[in-house]
């Protein structure tokens, strides 16, 4: 062989370890594509089967609550005020500090209908003790022993801040008592968690309703905000209840 | 003929998009692993762009977050760079155009981007220049493995061999 073809042959063998390089490089980008596809789809549908396997928890509503079992009334009058407040939101504290007596006071006048939703949107806020979810769960079992406006007004009153460690159980069965609320069936049902399956279902009420923050305020259903989606003030609540009654 | 700064250049992308990859993987096991402990809550977060009706926010809030840690364990390995790279752009692309939509329509919300999200409280701001820029920045980081996909330490390097 002449040393001019010895080239060319070298020559002819690189460019077809260069095809076959490029090729083996098409197939496993083809390969990887297809696993990589396949693995995200695997990992949505997990998602998905983790969410529809987790509504089957089982949920004790608590008897006296009303409207699809997701609110604790007060009063019988005419025109019915919707609050949904989570425990641990100052907003929330502040709403009821400013305009919580007048309503409080309407529904004792016959006015109104005050229904109070306990929602828990804000259980990242509490360091992982869920105090959300767990105050909310508590005012249902004080719902059921009569007392869901002297349990509810003291939870506000000794509102944690966000993101602290939120009241212990133990500190919750304490204020109750504060308020004549010492059944052993309260104290178990805080202890024990039985209405927290129920928290997280009004909680879920509360979206489907196309509700996002706390407090909300409907009156007759039709939501109530101030000026730019703020809360609304005392005498615009007012004004509002004032209409609906005619 | 190359310049010696474009052989440097040659020398330099695989560490380029390497660095790239990783600080995506790790982007994406963080917000998804925050999301991943309460669906409930991814939920709401998704539901507050109010973009779609609460069911939709639901599957959406739920498959979000699996997504998310798949997507980070690929570019951790480093599978399909290319691929796994324009999957993050086009995700990054779709929270950026949420985010832009709640901020033109005055809606007050954390983007949920690296929490559950949802309303603000009166006293909080709204921070959407920053979630903004943030993403713009982790988009780019994807556009980098897409256009050089070729990276150090990656399973797609140990599949084709030595190039």
């Amino acid at each position: 062989m002449s040393k001019g073809s010895k080239e060319r042959s070298a020559r002819a063998r690189q460019i077809v370890a260069e095809q076959k390089a490029a090729e083996r490089r098409r197939t496993v980008t083809l390969w990887t594509s297809v696993a990589v596809v396949l693995i995200l789809f695997v990992a949505g549908l997990f998602g998905y089967t983790v969410l529809s396997g987790q509504d089957d928890g089982k949920v004790t509503t608590p008897s006296v609550a009303v409207d699809e079992g997701t609110a604790f009334a007060t009063g019988t009058g005419p025109v019915t005020v919707d609050v949904y407040e989570d425990f641990i939101c100052p907003t929330c504290r502040n709403f009821e500090t400013a305009t919580g007596p007048t309503l409080k006071r309407l529904a004792s006048d016959g006015k109104i209908t005050l229904r109070f939703h306990p929602v828990a949107i804000l259980d990242d806020y509490s360091n992982g003790t869920q105090y959300s979810t767990r105050s909310a769960a508590a005012s249902a079992a004080a719902a059921e022993e009569g007392k869901f406006i002297e349990f509810h007004d003291v939870l506000y009153a000794n509102q944690p801040p966000e993101g602290s460690s939120g009241l212990s159980d133990a500190k919750m069965i304490e204020l109750a008592a504060t308020v004549g609320l010492t059944s052993d069936t309260f104290k178990n049902a805080v202890n024990e968690g039985t209405y927290k399956a129920w928290a997280a279902q009004a909680t879920e009420t509360f979206s489907q309703r196309g509700f996002n923050g706390t407090p909300t305020i409907t009156v007759d259903g039709q939501v109530v905000t101030g000026p730019d989606k703020t809360v609304p003030n005392t005498a615009l609540i007012t004004e509002t209840i004032e209409k609906a009654a005619g | 003929m190359e310049t010696t700064r474009q052989i440097r250049m040659t020398v330099a992308w695989p560490w380029i998009s390497t660095a790239a990859r990783l600080v995506l993987a790790a982007v994406w096991l963080v917000a998804g692993s925050l999301k991943i402990g309460d669906l409930a809550a991814s939920a709401r977060a998704v539901h507050a762009y109010d973009l779609m009706s609460y069911d939709t926010a639901k599957i959406v809030g739920a498959v979000q977050p699996f997504l998310e840690i798949a997507l980070g364990l690929l570019l951790l390995i480093g599978l399909a760079t290319r691929l796994t790279g324009a999957i993050s752009a086009a995700l990054m692309a779709i929270f950026i155009a949420g985010i832009v939509s709640a901020w033109a329509r005055g809606l007050r919300i954390d983007c949920g981007c690296f929490s559950s999200g949802g309303d603000l409280g009166v006293g909080e701001s709204t921070a959407y220049s920053v979630d903004i820029l943030r993403d713009l920045a982790f988009l780019a980081l994807s556009g980098i493995l897409v256009w050089r996909p070729r990276t150090r330490f990656s399973l797609d390097g140990v599949l084709m061999g030595k190039q």
